[in-house]
């Protein structure tokens, strides 16, 4: 029956039969969803496997070095897929999110060969790059001998595959002809509203059109939910507080965080615009954020909304995505909804977080590793993972116009389609790349940390901000 | 040792009492919670009324995670072994040296002996950070890197200058007059230290001993830096479960519960020895 | 006085005698520091990179340029928040647990087995890992899910942010460091204070002498190389303070709690500015050493005397 089963699935991806037809055969066949969907991907292992010697490497011992996340996790129930389809074998260290870059850091500044490749995000690429601790990734995507013909990169979102590419010039714009390509992205995450559906109609509010309107609905939520606060954002002296809803808001307004000229950078955070907007920010965390705002990170924001404890956050769409599950109180109340905080903004342009893979420059066994990296980014891993497993968002297009995954997507996660594709057009890495971005950004959080607790005014603070980054790219050789 | 009226003992108890709430409390709470799901953990406001459930301890204890996703593997057990490996070792190792160390800088002085006892406690000074990376690299050279033995090398930092200057510290207040009479009698030097020393700074080696196992026990650096996924100790373990999609506080906590054990265990069991410094004090000054 | 002193009285021919006499104490000691010396070399290697410029990032500055990380310091406000920060608050926890760790060393000090099991289970805060404990009261003092937050909310204090406010944020990170380390002292004293000999207290109880002159003239001072022992480990490990400020607050909230520790770890980590991370690791280093040279040395001093007594 499982041969059976199996013929089944091959036709299906071979074209011959609908995907209906093959679901209809499969119950017929009495195959439960779940077996299907793990025959369906061998069967699409085997479709890639088609034009291109993925035996190559046979025998090889891969080892990576992942970070505790849903996409690990998805990659790692797909791993025989990819073990029984090139004979290799792979081994993988998995450490906490809390203490990963450290691990990160910590082994590649030893210059390890233990990990070939390794989970990363984007920002940490500018880093990691300059370093020489990772291989542009441009040779082995362009070499037909070395990525398979389906691999198809072009369908890769082109926000994020210019996101990932720096020519290693600090303030050099991202995705530049000769920029090199440090990481593959492999999930994502943009930043808009979720928003707790039960608490929006005890109190009569809809979600907010801009950032004045979100100052009055969670001003309203503080005052009237009878408990819950207004607006969940993160807050802790970390890039990490900038990074999500507040550079998303604060591009919206076309501020940027540097002005580049000359390939010198000069701090651009004290204008009129960016104060205002500064100042709005600061009174709505004053008013209606969480009252620990200043020691909240990923997790509290995560949690509060989760817990009822917050009527809304403007933060990742896939931690509303993830407090909608599991066995969160709130679960299957949360809604998500499109945010552009300028009101005369045409769309919104939410700054990303792209979990990427990267190469190891100190592996010894690169081409192997770049076997595994373009199967664990492949089109059909992407849609394994996006159907079955946690893997949203997903990076390429056409898992987005997969029909399955909508239909799970729109069943269970009200708006979060339609915030993505109402936002997916401005959805890229905001920030400037540059190797200073996590000194300057962490002062920027502390900065907005002091204006929050009415140490410092927005004026002067901002004044005092841009002077001492100024001072600081100056001393590293690339201020203006 | 002096008669005591009952107001002062009623006193004395309900300070007891105080300070037992003091540092109990946060702990009874944590226990409280390795009972409950997150749903119940994160109530508003927080209540004592609940219904127990034993899934956190399952999941640590069959290493199987039941998500909305599938199954997933956690390696509790396996890092509290570790821990345990590594605790143990360290601690005997720096016992082994640390104690006859202590012994020599107490009752000779020799030259250069402050200096060599002032230079392991500044191993302590050095801030792990300061040693790590570096190390690291040379672990590399010595292939020392992702080895239990690497590691208990280095934990000598945290537990060797702990056992030493506190062993030190009784064997000062042992009265040397005991080993002069012993020796006197026709014992070896060796004899002695065995027979007559250890004995009687027993509480002091079992209270630093016991400290240096704590210490051990908590760190997570080093492992976190030097060693790979197998063999880290329960403190980077039990962060498996601050995870993306959410803090799994009811894991954590029986996590705590757990990794604590054998800490309690081992401090009971020192206890009798910590206690018996009372009998022998007689024959001390 | 001394062991090797009695020997000579023994039978073994003098010469060897006196090489062993000599070499005893080297051959019990030199082990431990051999075991140790190991870690000397990536010290030397740390001050080496303190006198460079050295960001792995931007590594085509890297150069060597003798005191500058340190001469760029004295300049620098941020550096001196962190000295101030890091001395402020290990002078207050030490302060604060040594005085608490006294006082239920002195509750506990009968041995009976109420006692003994009370301090066996007052070591419970120190067995739980600071980077794990200190998860637990963030939790604790959430204001919406935390038991603390909601018990100091009974008693009138709706709005108290523990960490999370500058005003408070030293309050509550003491409050946890307390919480951990106070067992330490404790555990120590309570060790020194049970091993103290006997005849004064019975000598003084037979005089009749009030009991404040017998803590402050007897026990304070025969137990004082226990206090100094046992305040120098925690000062060694409070001026080091990571694991707890870490966690509950990056240092935050602004730069009211930025310690040596957090502020090197996120120069290396997160910045990769090796040279600067390594400058100011051998700052704290600097001060350690002269901060435990006086404690050491009183410390002798004590021992001196307390032998020259005896």
């Amino acid at each position: 029956m499982f041969e059976r089963g199996r013929d089944l699935t091959q036709r299906f991806v071979k074209g011959e039969i609908s995907r209906r037809e093959m679901l209809k055969g499969a119950s017929r066949l009495g195959l439960g969803i779940a077996t299907t969907g793990f025959l369906l991907n061998e069967a699409m292992s085997q479709a890639i496997a088609a034009d291109f010697d993925w035996q190559k490497f046979k025998g090889t011992k891969l080892k990576l070095l992942l970070n505790k996340h849903p996409y690990a996790d998805a990659m790692i129930a797909d791993l025989d897929n990819f073990k029984s389809m090139t004979g290799m074998d792979v081994s993988y260290d998995i450490f906490p999110e809390d203490v990963y870059f450290d691990k990160v850091t910590a082994a590649l500044s030893s210059g390890s060969s233990e990990y070939d490749a390794f989970m990363t995000g984007a920002y940490m690429t500018w880093t990691y790059g300059p370093a020489g601790w990772i291989e542009d990734l441009n040779a082995y995507i362009k070499d037909p001998a070395k990525t398979n013909p389906n691999y198809n990169w072009e369908d890769v979102l082109p926000g994020l595959r210019a996101s990932t590419a720096w020519n290693g010039v600090p303030g050099g714009a991202l995705g530049s002809d000769d920029a090199k390509q440090w990481c593959i992205p492999w999930g994502f995450e943009l930043n808009n509203v979720s928003y707790n559906r039960k608490i929006f109609e005890k109190v009569g509010v809809e979600p907010p059109k801009n950032l004045e309107d979100m100052l009055a609905v969670a001003g309203k939520i503080t005052k009237d939910a009878g408990g819950p606060y207004g607006i969940g954002v993160r807050g802790s002296r970390s890039w990490a507080t900038i990074h999500p809803g507040f550079l998303s808001g604060y591009s919206n307004y076309g501020q940027r965080d540097f002005d580049v000229a000359d390939g010198k950078l000069k701090a651009a955070m004290n204008t009129a615009e960016s104060k205002a907007y500064h100042k709005l920010w600061v009174q709505m965390i004053q008013e209606s954020g969480p009252k620990n705002w200043s020691t909240y990170t990923w997790y509290q924001v995560g949690t509060d909304l989760g817990a009822g404890a917050s009527g809304m956050i403007f933060d990742a769409d896939i931690l509303g995505y993830f407090m909608n599950g599991g066995d969160n109180k709130e679960a299957g109340n949360i809604a998500y909804a499109p945010f552009a905080a300028n009101p005369a903004a045409k769309a919104p342009t939410p700054n990303v977080w792209i979990w990427s893979l990267a190469l190891s420059s100190f592996s010894k066994q690169k081409d192997a590793a770049w076997t595994f990296m373009q199967w664990a980014s492949s089109t059909e891993h992407d849609l394994f993972g996006a159907r079955k497993m946690d893997f949203v968002n997903p990076v390429r297009a056409s898992v987005w116009k997969d029909e399955e995954f909508r239909a799970r997507i729109d069943k269970s996660y009200p708006g979060y389609l339609n915030q993505y594709e109402k936002s997916s057009e401005g959805s890229k890495i905001y920030f400037t790349a540059q190797p200073l971005f996590f000194d300057l950004t962490t002062q920027w959080a502390e900065t907005l940390q002091k204006m929050v607790a009415k140490q410092l005014p927005v004026d002067e603070g901002l004044d005092q901000l841009a002077a001492n980054i100024d001072k600081q790219l100056k001393d590293a050789g690339i201020g203006g | 040792m002096e008669r005591v009226s009952t107001l002062e003992r009623a006193i004395r108890t309900v300070l007891i009492v105080l300070v037992l709430v003091f540092f109990l409390f946060p702990i009874f709470w944590i226990v409280l919670m390795s009972f409950q799901n997150n749903d119940q953990i994160l109530r508003i406001p927080p209540s004592i009324l609940f219904e127990p459930t034993l899934a956190n301890y399952t999941t640590l204890l069959t290493g199987k995670l039941q998500t909305t996703a599938g199954n997933l593997d956690i390696a509790f057990l396996k890092n509290l072994g570790n821990s345990l490996l590594l605790s143990t070792g360290s601690v005997i190792l720096s016992l082994i040296l640390g104690v006859p160390a202590a012994y020599a800088f107490a009752r000779f002085k020799f030259r250069l002996g402050e200096n060599i006892a002032f230079t392991l406690l500044s191993f302590r000074f050095a801030p792990p950070l300061l040693v790590l990376l570096p190390l690291s690299l040379y672990f590399k050279q010595l292939g020392l890197t992702d080895s239990y033995f690497g590691l208990i090398w280095i934990y000598q930092l945290i537990c060797l200058p702990l056992i030493l200057w506190i062993v030190r510290g009784y064997f000062e207040d042992v009265s040397p007059d005991i080993e002069h009479a012993y020796r006197v009698a026709g014992h070896s030097w060796w004899t002695t230290f065995r027979k007559i020393a250890i004995p009687l700074a027993r509480p002091g080696i079992a209270a630093a001993g016991l400290l240096a196992f704590i210490f051990a026990w908590n760190n997570f650096v080093f492992a976190l830096i030097l060693a790979s996924a197998d063999k880290q100790p329960v403190t980077v373990g039990a962060l498996a479960f601050v995870t993306a999609s959410g803090i799994q506080y009811g894991q954590i906590a029986a996590a705590i519960v757990l990794s604590v054990m054998p800490t309690l265990l081992l401090a009971l069991y020192a206890q009798r020895y910590l206690v018996e410094g009372l009998s022998l004090g007689a024959v001390k000054g | 006085m001394s062991l090797a002193s009695v020997s000579e009285t023994g039978s073994v021919p003098i010469r060897k005698r006196r090489f062993a006499r000599h070499a005893l104490p080297y051959l019990l000691s030199l082990p431990a520091l051999l075991v140790c010396i190991g870690i000397l070399v990536p010290f030397v290697t740390a001050v080496y990179y303190s006198l460079m410029r050295f960001r792995l990032n931007l590594p085509a500055m890297k150069g060597f340029i003798w005191f500058d990380n340190y001469i760029n310091f004295l300049s620098d406000s941020a550096f001196w928040n962190t000295v101030s920060v890091s001395l402020t608050y290990a002078l207050v926890t030490v302060v604060v647990e040594l005085v608490l760790g006294l006082g239920i060393a002195l509750l506990l000090v009968k041995p009976t087995r109420l006692n003994n099991l009370a301090s066996i289970l007052l070591l419970l805060p120190l067995m739980t890992a600071p980077a794990l404990a200190a998860l637990m009261w963030k939790l604790m003092t959430n204001p919406n899910f935390g038991i603390l937050s909601y018990l100091v909310s009974l008693i009138g204090f709706t709005d108290f942010r523990w960490a999370s406010d500058p005003r408070t944020a030293l309050l509550t990170v003491t409050l946890v460091d307390v919480w951990v380390y106070t067992p330490f002292i404790m555990i120590l004293l309570l060790a020194g204070l049970r091993s103290l000999p006997k005849q004064p207290f019975e000598a003084a109880a037979l005089d009749g002498v009030p009991r404040s002159f017998v803590f402050f003239r007897i026990t304070l001072p025969m137990l004082m190389p226990y206090i100094i022992t046992a305040s120098l480990f925690r000062l060694l490990d409070s001026i080091q303070q990571f694991d707890i400020v870490y966690s509950l607050t990056q240092g935050g909230p602004g730069d009211t709690l930025m310690v040596f520790q957090v502020q090197a770890y996120l120069e290396f980590f997160q910045y990769t500015n090796v040279g600067r991370s390594a400058a100011l690791m051998m700052v704290l280093w600097a001060i350690t050493y002269f901060l435990s040279n006086i404690f050491i040395k009183q410390w002798l001093k004590l021992r001196e005397r307390a032998r020259g007594v005896s």
